[in-house]
């Protein structure tokens, strides 16, 4: 399946998941290299979501494989995490009673040590200053964009080998999609590896290494983001135009 | 009367204390993991015969009748956790708070019984109970009732650092919050349980202690202050801990005073009153998050 020469960081083959007899997933394969940024789009409830809890473990597998860096994953989602996948949910799943900082300090569960933990801590403070100025106000009491922020904030405390993130635009006024896209975009330039689930294929035009189309939890289409945008069958037939 | 009012005072502020104890107990196992544990009454008394134990057949100091009771609760959580919990937990989740509910009013009567073959029915004296009482001019103030709050704010400020400041705690804390997202983070889940059930046990064992020691020992010891920690629970909003122990000072207080002002057989009712006040207006409690995560 992977169409580079870089060695694959996450790769999946023929994977089927759901949830007890609801099937969503049904054989989805496909590799993500390193540095690269590989967007899934598709319509709402076909699977999107899914496909990334299938790959942190809260879904289980029901059929073929994953595996991060050549290592098959587990079937635990604390031992996946631990693998290096730093998944940002949908809806952010924040813990809303903590403050900004110890949201953060959970995405930093992991981490070796206290050093390594500040390190990363003035990281994520240089991308996102405003989770600074914010760290001692309470998680349910953020705007969405900051909430968004504290979510992408804290997966980036993990570390990870490959970061999952699923619908950062979701509920957001425009102003704020663009932030966040801009820091996801500042992310994939400083090399990391992202996968990256969003229902609009436009927002990641001139972001995706590639993009692959998912339709009924089967991968319809992949390609470059381009490609995909100048073929408005494909468009009009998956995603309504 | 002001010398009458500080003992009410006194006496609320006692109850108070050991409810409370009871209460976080309870509450922090009902908050992380949606488990109403009904054996935790009968962790209770097994705290409380354990320092018995230690201290009057073995012989052993005050100190070692302390460890024991905090010893066999926290193995008796961490059991609970092990044969049973655990085992629940495989089956469906959807069904898990009704099973585990079941599962631990069984082994509650398993345990009381066990306990009332062991050592009989009839009461004993806990070994580890204060006699003397310190005047402070008009005022009156047993030992055993200044021991008992000492013992409860000490233990809550443990409690409190430890969920509070620790990693432990925090991954204890985001487990209550979000169970999902704290497995993303890379916590345990089942890790966190045993130890929320240990942690509960060892209080509940201390708890045990404290109240026999204002009583007496006896196989239903841990039934009253199970039931009345249901009832702070009920009314702070089950699972929140700072608003458990808001609760049981304040209804402990109430009932000291509705005792002395209507008479003692008034007390449980107004409790109960209360109970069903809140749950009519405010039923997720007092300071209750309007919704609990369950498994
Ligand atoms: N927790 C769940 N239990 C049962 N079915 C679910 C659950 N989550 C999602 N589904 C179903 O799985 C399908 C795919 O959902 P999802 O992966 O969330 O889609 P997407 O993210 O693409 O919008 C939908 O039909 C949805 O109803
Ligand atoms: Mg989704």
């Amino acid at each position: 399946m992977s169409d580079t020469a870089k060695p694959a960081v996450l790769s999946l083959h023929n994977v089927v998941s759901g949830y007890n007899e609801l099937t969503v997933l049904k054989g989805v394969s496909f590799d993500v290299a390193a540095g690269e940024l590989v967007t899934v789009v598709g319509p709402n409830g076909h699977g999107k979501s899914t496909l990334l809890k299938t790959i942190s473990g809260l879904v289980p597998l029901k059929g073929g494989s994953i595996s991060i860096d050549g290592q098959p994953t587990l079937t635990k989602p604390h031992a996946v995490a631990a693998l290096g996948v730093a998944h940002v949910p949908q809806g952010d799943m924040l813990f809303p009673e903590m403050s900004v900082l110890e949201n953060l300090l959970m995405g930093a569960y992991l981490a070796p040590g206290k050093a390594e933990i500040d390190r990363r801590l003035e990281e994520v403070y240089a991308l996102l200053p405003k989770l600074a100025d914010r760290r001692n106000q309470v998680a349910s009491s953020l705007s969405g964009g900051e909430r968004r922020m504290v979510g992408i904030g804290r997966g980036l405390m993990m570390a990870g080998r490959i970061l999952l993130i699923d619908e950062p635009s979701l509920g957001l006024a425009p102003l704020i999609i663009e932030q966040i896209y801009g820091v996801i975009s500042e992310l994939s330039r400083s090399g990391r590896t992202i996968l990256l689930v969003e229902e609009n294929p436009a927002r990641v035009a001139d972001l995706a290494d590639r993009l692959h189309l998912l339709d009924d939890g089967e991968i319809v289409w992949s390609g470059p983001p381009a490609d995909l945008l100048a073929r408005d069958e494909l468009l009009a037939t998956y995603l309504g135009g | 009367m002001l010398d009458i009012l500080m003992s009410v005072l006194v006496a609320g502020l006692t109850t108070g204390a050991l409810y409370a104890l009871a209460t976080v107990g309870l509450s922090l196992v009902w908050g992380s993991m949606g488990m109403l544990n009904m054996a935790h009454a009968a962790m209770l008394t097994l705290g409380g015969y354990a320092a018995f134990t230690a201290t009057t057949t073995l012989g052993l100091p005050v100190f070692a009748g302390f460890a024991a009771a905090i010893l066999f609760g926290a193995m008796a959580g961490g059991l609970l956790y092990v044969l049973i919990v655990r085992n629940l937990l495989k089956n469906d989740k959807a069904t898990f708070e009704s099973n585990v509910m079941i599962a631990t009013v069984g082994i509650g009567i398993a345990l009381e019984n066990t306990i009332l073959l062991t050592y009989g029915g009839q009461p004993l004296k806990q070994p580890l109970s204060v006699d003397g009482i310190l005047k402070l001019g008009p005022l009156n103030l047993p030992y055993q009732n200044i021991v008992i709050i000492l013992v409860v704010v000490v233990m809550m400020a443990v409690i409190a650092l430890l969920l509070g400041k620790t990693r432990m705690g925090r991954a204890i804390r985001a487990t209550a919050q979000n169970r999902d997202a704290a497995q993303l983070m890379g916590v345990a889940v089942n890790r966190v349980y045993f130890q929320v059930l240990v942690l509960s046990g060892s209080l509940a064992g201390i708890c045990g202690v404290m109240v026999s020691s204002m009583t007496q020992l006896s196989p239903p010891l841990g039934n009253d202050p199970m039931l009345k920690a249901f009832i702070m629970c009920v009314v702070a909003g089950l699972g929140n801990l700072p608003g458990a122990v808001a609760a049981a000072f304040g209804l402990a207080l109430l009932e000291a005073f509705i005792q002395y002002v209507a008479g003692a057989r008034w007390g449980f009712p107004s409790l109960l009153f209360v109970v069903i006040a809140v749950l009519i207006w405010r039923p997720s409690g007092l300071f209750g998050r309007t919704q609990i995560r369950r498994m």
